[in-house]
């Protein structure tokens, strides 16, 4: 025990904090000490000084309007200065930032989540979150299967990292949604321009990163905890993280468990649309020296999703009957939690283990070795009992090892590059009885990349390549009886080529360019399905002579910055895809046993897909504020002079925000009215699609949310109403459509307790 | 080279064996396909006696591949037939009778026949637990020669309560379709 003296309690802190965008100073910024009632409000230019501290550890909290709070420990045993940085919670665009004091060190067009902003969508999966960026659309089959789509682009050729390691799964379904936890995540990233050619995995699409943070410095044990409770379907989860530095090494741990029952339209429950999700992510990092650290990083997913009863169909007759009811059949009034055929029960786990080693202060070297398994398992409604046995069962392991080498020169050159090999194991487990639709394979991937990267005061400028060499080996069985087994195996080289630039025009604006050249090989799913899709009622075949497509891709960006007042960012983008991939509808009927279903191929044609995001943010006032966001895209298949299936619709969205500091004990009080628009996707015609694109709709959405802060714990506390106006709609790009409207009104209540 | 480095590559190239011995080929048993049904015979004897007719549907190899065989019948005039109806699965050996499944969970499933030849009817001669029609015992009526199509569906998970299907009527049925087959119906 010591025995705290007065003259001990002379120290101070002081500091000032600023916009790690800007860099401008924050005023009225709340700096709290944690334990203590100690804490002051930051001046004009954003300095601050807490002056009669004593000797000890301090936690300190910063936050500021709008801006995500900032936690702090500090060992006080002499006067402190800190400089601290506050990135802004509601700027959600990174590529709208001009740095006041150099040119950014990328010249892709990146968009963020920010922890805050995925903890407050809490009770949204990967791909509803990601729905929050301009350009990013969703295409979902019912209420809780969704895959993000970028610049119209999804499943083979858009690649999603998992702290690093590309996803790998059964990602060619356009029913399988990305089996990633994002409460894990602190940040979430969108590389909307021609994307990282250090990334493995397909070079034409964009690339989303889901990162979890490194673990802070920290002795104490320190934590979240957050749940949340929904009115629609009665959903509710709990999510936890809490880490800790030790003397030898550091850890962090999140868990996550989700539920809900049958999601309801405004008029009708949708029958058997629950879902379950159980998630849990393990990091440790060990630094040996200052040169050498290691980590480890394990997470675990695992889901059960419920399909819409009345989306089970048969054959053409009674997709076309279906097609005819106003509400679906099966529909039933009471609501229930459990999950019954049609369903999928899907497992994703992850290994990972990462070493990085710095030679001197500007070469590093970084090795990653890491093990993926997916587990996808899908019930139908079958006969005699057989509702049991899955419908399609198959397992996926996936093996990646990579080496990094990367050195920075004082002349503001800099240099990545490194080696990446990829093994993809896929079985299907026979247990199904049904002959599969993605057969048996192994596929072995090489590739290696170098990326050169020039960076002055005024201008970034950057150029890279990247080759793969990929070996498929796939077993595919006979269409007739009895079945054999037929090998192929197939050799590609993929190219990808890259340069672009980053331009600080002025203080306030900044201008990228990027263009990419890339080939992508043709996917499994395309050389090789054979058979029937029972989700979509129709009979779908690869094509073993596809070749693989070559895409061009630019992308030009403006972006501006005055002050806090005032932000806008514009990009255009332009992408001519020759041998695009896709699957068509032949128009040819087969007549099985069990009634005619539709034939689709995978076919190539040349494709030319091009839009626009526009993102504006406008300080009106103090605590008024307006954020206006549209995309417009256009896809065409040049070849056969029609629209390209499944681009999203046109959208327009308005957010009205009104956000004060403090009001009485209640900190970043939010008040929003979020205006959303989605056009009619009018460009399909009749013969492209079962039923003509469902009409544009309007949604309201209110959202109110505020912080507490207590002696050493902070709460937040948020509510918000979604499609507040309970309007009937159905959307383009959900495939429940056909059947069923989309989700009615649905509250959520979220609280994060942080200690 | 510093050995720090020198154990980094080794570690490295250690990691890389496994991409170096698993160049091995895939080789699938093909599942077995015990819920297909291959074959659907529908035999109608006439009450009066005399010799039976036959309509079948036979597709060995499933949804893929070959297009199935379609085996009509002429029906006579002004005649009443018994209807029973068959369903195998040819492509197990021996065959397995589907029927039988069919059955066991007769609640879950009906037959709907839809006919375009002038004064055929067929009714439904058997009732599952509930006292609703299955269809798997049919009888047939002709009148005067004509001619026609006969369309047999299955259906899966029906709801028999709804209005008409328990008549015959598809329209309100739901569920899914486990067959469609349309034959030609010629009465002579």
């Amino acid at each position: 025990m010591t025995t705290i003296r007065a003259q001990d309690c002379t120290l101070m802190i002081s500091g000032n904090v600023v916009d790690t965008d800007t860099h401008d100073g924050l005023r009225d910024a709340n700096i709290f000490l944690e334990g203590t009632q100690n804490g002051t409000i930051s001046d004009d230019e954003g300095y601050f000084e807490i002056k009669n501290l004593c000797e000890g550890d301090y936690h300190l909290v910063i936050s500021h309007v709008g801006c995500e709070p900032h936690y702090l420990f500090v060992e006080l045993y002499q006067d402190t200065i800190l400089h601290l940085h506050l990135d802004h919670a509601h700027h959600v665009l990174e590529g709208a930032v001009v740095s006041g004091q150099s040119s950014k060190s990328t010249t892709q067009t990146v968009q963020v989540l920010n922890e805050q902003k995925i903890l407050d969508d809490i009770n949204e999966n990967l791909a509803l979150q990601l729905e929050d960026i301009t350009g990013v659309s969703i295409l979902r089959s019912g209420s809780s299967i969704a895959k993000p789509i970028v610049h119209g682009l999804y499943g083979n050729r858009l690649t999603i990292l998992n702290n690093g390691i590309a996803q790998s799964g059964q990602q060619w379904g356009n029913d399988h949604s990305p089996e990633i936890d994002p409460l894990v995540a602190n940040k979430i990233k969108v590389i909307k321009g021609v994307s990282g050619l250090e990334y493995p995995g397909s070079n034409l699409g964009a690339v989303i990163l889901v990162e979890p943070k490194r673990i802070g410095n920290e002795p104490h044990l320190h934590g979240r905890v957050s749940y949340f409770f929904e009115t629609n379907g009665f959903g509710h989860g709990l999510n936890a993280q809490i880490q800790q530095q030790l003397p030898r090494f550091s850890w962090k741990l999140n868990g996550t468990y989700k539920r809900s029952g049958d999601r309801s339209t405004p008029d009708y429950l949708l029958r058997n649309t629950g879902g379950q999700e159980a998630n849990m992510a393990l990091q440790l990092e060990k630094n040996w020296s200052d040169a050498s650290s290691l980590n480890v990083y394990f997470s675990s997913f695992n889901t059960d999703l419920g399909v819409l009863r009345g989306s089970h169909i048969g054959n053409l007759t009674d997709l076309e009957a279906a097609l005819q009811q106003e509400i679906p059949f099966f529909t039933s009034d009471t609501f229930t939690y459990r999950i019954n055929p049609p369903k999928q029960k899907v497992g994703h786990q992850l290994a990972k283990l990462n070493l990085k080693h710095f030679l001197n202060d500007s070469q590093w070297l970084d090795f990653t070795a890491a093990a993926q398994f997916n587990n996808r398992k899908e019930f139908d409604v079958r006969r005699s009992g057989r509702s049991d046995i899955p419908a399609l069962s198959i397992q996926q392991f996936t093996y990646f090892l990579e080496g990094k080498y990367q050195q920075e020169w004082d002349s503001g050159w800099s240099l990545k590059t490194g080696m990446q090999f990829n093994l993809i194991d896929n079985t299907n487990n026979p247990e199904t009885g049904i002959l599969p639709l993605i057969p048996d394979y192994y596929s072995y991937e090489v590739g290696t990349y170098a990326i050169a990267r020039l960076k002055q005061r005024r201008l970034t400028y950057e150029f890279g390549a990247r080759y793969d060499n990929i070996i498929q080996n796939v077993a595919t069985f006979t269409d007739d009886v009895p079945r054999e087994v037929v090998q192929y195996n197939e050799v590609y080289h993929n190219f990808g080529l890259s340069s672009g630039f980053n331009l600080k025009l002025n203080e306030h604006l900044s201008l990228d360019y990027n263009l990419g050249y890339a080939s992508r090989n043709p996917g499994i799913n395309e050389l090789y399905s054979s058979g029937l899709h029972q989700g979509v009622s129709g009979i779908e075949e690869g094509d073993v002579n596809l070749v693989p497509e070559y895409a061009l891709k630019s992308t030009l960006s403006l972006a501006g910055n005055v002050r806090e007042r005032f932000s806008f960012e514009s990009l255009l983008y332009y992408q001519d895809i020759r041998d695009y991939i896709f699957l068509r509808p032949t128009g040819d009927v087969r007549l099985t046993i069990r009634g005619a279903f539709p034939v689709f191929r995978y076919e190539q044609s040349h494709a030319r897909i091009w839009g626009w995001d526009a993102m504006m943010f406008y300080q009106l006032n103090e605590p008024l504020s307006i954020k206006a966001t549209y995309s417009f895209i256009q896809g065409d298949d040049l070849t056969n002079n029609e629209a390209l299936i499944y681009i999203p619709s046109n959208q327009l969205s308005g957010v009205l925000k009104y956000n004060i500091s403090k009001w009485k004990g209640l900190e970043n009080l939010a008040f929003e009215i979020t205006n959303k628009y989605v056009f009619r996707q009018d460009r399909i015609t009749d013969e492209q699609d079962f039923v003509a694109p469902p009409d544009g709709y309007y949604l309201l959405g209110l959202e109110t949310s505020t912080d507490i802060q207590f002696s050493k714990t902070r709460l937040r506390i948020l509510f918000k109403v979604d499609n507040a106006l309970n309007t009937r709609y159905r959307d383009y790009l959900n495939r429940q459509r056909y059947f069923a409207d989309d989700w009615g009104v649905n509250a959520t209540l979220g609280l994060t307790l942080r200690f | 080279m510093n050995q720090k480095i020198q154990s980094l590559v080794l570690l490295f190239g250690l990691a890389m064996l496994p991409f170096v011995f698993t160049s091995c080929e895939k080789d699938p048993e093909p599942p077995i396909e015990e819920e297909v049904i291959t074959t659907l015979t529908y035999t109608l004897t006439p009450t009066g006696g005399g010799n039976a007719v036959i309509f079948r549907f036979q597709d060995l190899d499933g949804d893929g591949g070959n297009a199935g065989t379609i085996t009509n019948g002429t029906l006579a005039a002004n005649t009443t037939y018994t209807g029973s109806m068959e369903l195998l699965n040819e492509s197990e050996t021996p065959a397995e009778d589907v029927t039988e499944e069919i059955n066991e969970e007769d609640e879950e499933h009906q037959f709907f026949f839809q006919v375009t030849t002038p004064d055929v009817t067929i009714g439904y001669a058997d009732v599952d637990g509930n006292n609703n029609p299955v269809g798997l015992a049919t009888t047939v009526t002709t009148g005067a020669a004509a001619s026609g199509t006969m369309t047999v569906i299955l259906r899966h998970e029906p709801n028999k309560d709804a209005s008409g299907v328990s008549d015959g009527d598809i329209t309100n049925a739901g569920g899914e379709t486990d067959i469609e087959v349309t034959f030609t119906l010629d009465v002579q």
